[in-house]
């Protein structure tokens, strides 16, 4: 059955085809069960991060010189982990700041590689939905009811590090059920690969670039255009990349 | 500060918000003052500039740079919490710009 297509009524504009199918896929990918959490965690913590613009702690933060001399606790909207919702909140409202020295923080908290990336990707995808809506002036999409179903517990063979803060799939070794996972691009950047010990998500990340943004092959075609040409996108994703303070 | 791309002399300092006119992009200043009325929050400016793209680019460029913005929280977000390293390709490709416009600022914390 078709993800049941999100409501743009309210939209200045049409809305292209294959950006309304992409993100009621992406809805309804988030809100089935994963690898390490159900249907209902992952909508949790999808919840939570709407939250966590609101909350005041990470308000303060923002503005502190450093979100380390900032202590306090999260103002939450749901009952999930202490560590996880400092993930929540911290990946939605501070990415720009967020450090090695946190990220084995949040380990030592017992949260694991796995779960880690698999939070990290439901807090971001929706993110990105959630900014689409804010630019397009029209209220941010409801979230799906849970579905049923256990997480499938997956864990992924072969990673190996590639310089992040935790193992990833390196192309190369991309076999088996993950032969699909980088398609058959000669460029595999980065981005495609950080999230792959939750593969659902790699596959997730490439459908939204290839609607939102441009598909990974063709990063590197200085002609890649869309109704905006190369230069437009790329002032656009620089210059908000520039206001996360992301280096990538 | 900036940079030549197939020919064309493209200002580059508007990545780093202190662009002066179009800076050789064709509706950069509009594109810019979107994305940072979108990113601050701002309400009235949303609405203003989001007419004023409708306007001057029309629907459908205007759905592509909603997308762009969507598209690069989560890039961003998801390059920043899982620590990647910026790709040798993509790093060669970009270094001079890199240099001029100071990323290395952003580069987190170990």
């Amino acid at each position: 059955m078709a993800a049941a297509i999100p409501d743009y009524s309210h939209a200045p504009v049409p809305i292209r085809d294959d950006l309304k199918k992409t993100q009621a896929a992406l809805l309804e990918y988030l809100a089935a069960p994963g690898s390490w959490f159900d249907s209902a965690e992952r909508l949790a913590m999808a919840a939570e991060s709407r939250q966590a613009p609101h909350c005041s702690l990470c308000q303060e933060r923002k503005a502190a010189l450093s979100p380390l001399a900032v202590h306090g606790e999260h103002d939450r909207a749901r009952d999930l982990p202490d560590a996880l919702v400092d993930v929540i909140h911290r990946v939605r409202t501070d990415p720009g700041r967020l450090s090695k020295a946190w990220f084995e923080g949040v380990k030592r908290q017992g949260l694991d590689d796995g779960p880690y990336v698999e939070a990290v990707g439901v807090v971001t995808l929706l993110a990105g939905i959630d900014f689409f809506c804010l630019a397009l002036g029209i209220p941010p999409h409801p979230l799906p009811g849970p579905r049923t179903g256990e997480p499938s517990r997956y864990r992924l063979e072969g990673l190996s590090d590639g310089g992040a803060w935790l193992p990833m799939l390196a192309p190369e070794d991309a076999r088996g059920p993950e032969a699909d996972l980088y398609g058959s691009d000669p460029f595999v950047p980065n981005i495609a690969r950080a999230l792959s010990s939750v593969p659902g998500h790699v596959r997730a990340l490439r459908e939204l670039s290839n609607a939102h943004y441009l598909p990974f092959a063709g990063l590197t075609d200085p002609g890649a255009r869309r109704n905006l040409d190369r230069l437009q996108i790329e002032l656009v994703a620089a210059r908000v990349s520039a206001l996360n303070e992301c280096f990538y | 500060m900036s940079g030549t791309t197939e020919g064309v002399e493209i200002d580059l300092s508007a990545i780093n918000g202190a662009l002066e006119g179009d800076g050789g992009i064709a509706h950069g200043a509009l594109l810019v003052a979107f994305s940072e009325a979108v990113m601050a929050g701002d309400e009235a400016a949303m609405a203003e500039k989001r007419r004023a793209v409708i306007e001057s680019l029309g629907p459908a460029a205007f759905v592509d740079t909603c997308a762009v913005i969507g598209s690069f929280n989560v890039v961003d977000r998801i390059a920043d919490a899982i620590g990647i390293p910026l790709d040798e390709v993509l790093e060669g490709m970009s270094q001079d710009v890199r240099d001029e416009l100071d990323l290395a600022r952003f580069t987190a914390a170990g």
